[in-house]
C-alpha cells in the first residue's frame, strides 16, 4: 500500500497511470476509463490506484450522478492531487535527467 | 454457459473478492468494481475483470496491513528506480495461490466455452437422416467384377492344308492343275475354344475335265507356260454357283482364258468343301498349272 510518507513503489504500470494523469492533471478518471486508455488489467490497476491514493498522490470520490437517471451505477473517480502532481513530475523529470535509466 | 450464468458468476467473483479486502475498503471496492464491471462489454471481458479483482483484492489486503514494510525504496525518496521485487516469501506464497486460482478459473472458463460450443453445434447442425432399405443386398456387388471375355460360340477355323493337290486324270497329260488355298494370314493367338470346326476345302472331283484338252494350241506353239488361279464358288453338290473369275494371271491371256473355260467345264464335278464332314457351299481358289512336258 502507498505510504503516508509519500513513498510509492514504481513500476511500469504505475508510470503509465501517472503519465496519463499528467496529460490532464485536473481530469477525473474511473477505473473503467483507465483500463480503456492504458490497457492495464484490473488485477494490477486497482492496487496501483489504492497505493497512489494511500500515498496521497490521488484522491477519489464517487461520481455525482443519479444512477436511476444515468441508467448505470456511479463510478469511483480518481484525480491527481497537488502532492501527486509534484511527485509525479519529479519522477518523470528524473527520467529526463537519466538518473533512473 | 448462458449469458445470465456468466453475469452471475462475475458478480459472485466480485462479491467474494470484495469480502476478502480490508473491511474499511470492502463496501467501496465492491461498489466501484461493480460499476466498472458494468462498463465492460462481453462476457469474457467481464469475467477477466472479475478474476483480476480477485487478484487485486489479495494485493490490496497484503499492502493494507500496517506491519508491512516496503520491499523497494521509493523512487522519490532516493531518486532511483529499481525493478519491483518482493522479498517477502509470504507474499510469494500468496501470489502463487492466487495464480493457481486464476489458472483454475481460466480452465473453468475454457471448459464452459467448449461445452457451450458443443451444445450449440449439436443444436444447429441436426442433419436429417434418410434411411434406405436395400432389398436383397448382394454382397458381391462391390467391387464390380471385371468383365470377362465372351468366349462362347467362337470358333477357330483351322483349314486343312491341302495345297498343291495335283490333279492328274491322265498320266500322259501334259497339263496339270493344282488347287491351292489362298495364302492365309497368320491369325492372332486366340483363347481356347470349346469347339473347333473341322473344315476341308473342296477342289476338283471325280469326272473333272482333263486340263490338257484346254491347253491352247497357240500357247503350245509359243511355249507359253504358267499357273493361273481362278476363284470358283461351288455348292454342296459340286456345281458352280457363279462365274469363275481370274484371281492371279498365268502371264498369258490365252492361258487365263483356258483356265476359266476349264473351271466352267468342271461344274458338277467339283468336290464340295466339307465342314465337320458335311458338304457346304463355298468359294475357293483353283490353281491351274499349264506346263508343257518334253
Amino acid at each position: 500500500m502507498g505510504k503516508k510518507n509519500g513513498n510509492v513503489r514504481m513500476s511500469l504500470q504505475t508510470l503509465k497511470v501517472l503519465e496519463l494523469f499528467l496529460e490532464n492533471p485536473t481530469e477525473q478518471l474511473s477505473g473503467a476509463e483507465l483500463y480503456q486508455r492504458c490497457g492495464i488489467a484490473s488485477g494490477t490497476l486497482y492496487p496501483i490506484l489504492m497505493r497512489l491514493e494511500s500515498a496521497g498522490w490521488f484522491v477519489s470520490q464517487w461520481e455525482s450522478i443519479d444512477p436511476s437517471t444515468a441508467g448505470r451505477p456511479r463510478r469511483r473517480l480518481y484525480r491527481l492531487t497537488m502532492t501527486g502532481l509534484k511527485r509525479a513530475s519529479e519522477v518523470f523529470a528524473s527520467f529526463n535527467r537519466g538518473v533512473l535509466a | 454457459m448462458s449469458r445470465r450464468d456468466a453475469w452471475r458468476m462475475t458478480h459472485w467473483l466480485i462479491h467474494r473478492a470484495a469480502r476478502s479486502a480490508p473491511e474499511a475498503l470492502s463496501a467501496r471496492l465492491e461498489e466501484e468494481w461493480l460499476a466498472d464491471l458494468a462498463a465492460r462489454s462481453g462476457a469474457l471481458s467481464r469475467l477477466r475483470f472479475a478474476i483480476g479483482c480477485c487478484w487485486a483484492t489479495r494485493i490490496i489486503a497484503y499492502e493494507h496491513e500496517p506491519s508491512r514494510v516496503p520491499a523497494i525504496s521509493s523512487v522519490v525518496a532516493d531518486k532511483t528506480l529499481v525493478p519491483y521485487t518482493d522479498q517477502n516469501h509470504g507474499f510469494l506464497s500468496l501470489r502463487s495461490s492466487t495464480f493457481c486460482l486464476v489458472v483454475s478459473l481460466h480452465a473453468l472458463l475454457l471448459y464452459g466455452f467448449i461445452t457451450a460450443l458443443s451444445h450449440t453445434r449439436s443444436a444447429v447442425t441436426p442433419d436429417p437422416l434418410q434411411s434406405q432399405v436395400l432389398k436383397n443386398p448382394t454382397p458381391h456387388e462391390l467391387p464390380m467384377p471385371l468383365p470377362t471375355p465372351h468366349l462362347k460360340g467362337m470358333t477357330i477355323e483351322v483349314p486343312k492344308l491341302e495345297n498343291d493337290i495335283t490333279y492328274e486324270p491322265d498320266p500322259d497329260s501334259s497339263v496339270t492343275t493344282e488347287i491351292v488355298k489362298e495364302p492365309s494370314q497368320p491369325s492372332p493367338p486366340q483363347p481356347a475354344s470349346p469347339h473347333v470346326m473341322k473344315q476341308v476345302q473342296g477342289g476338283p472331283g471325280a469326272g473333272f475335265p482333263n486340263p490338257d484338252d484346254y491347253y491352247p494350241q497357240r500357247s503350245r506353239f509359243l511355249d507359253e507356260q504358267g499357273i493361273a488361279t481362278v476363284k470358283v464358288c461351288v455348292d454342296a453338290k459340286g456345281r458352280l454357283t457363279s462365274e469363275p473369275t481370274t484371281v492371279q494371271t498365268a502371264g498369258s491371256a490365252r492361258l487365263d482364258e483356258a483356265a476359266l473355260r476349264l473351271a466352267r467345264a468342271g461344274s458338277g464335278h467339283y468336290r464340295a468343301t466339307t465342314e465337320d464332314g458335311q458338304p457346304v457351299e463355298s468359294c475357293y481358289p483353283l490353281r491351274i498349272r499349264f506346263q508343257l512336258k518334253n
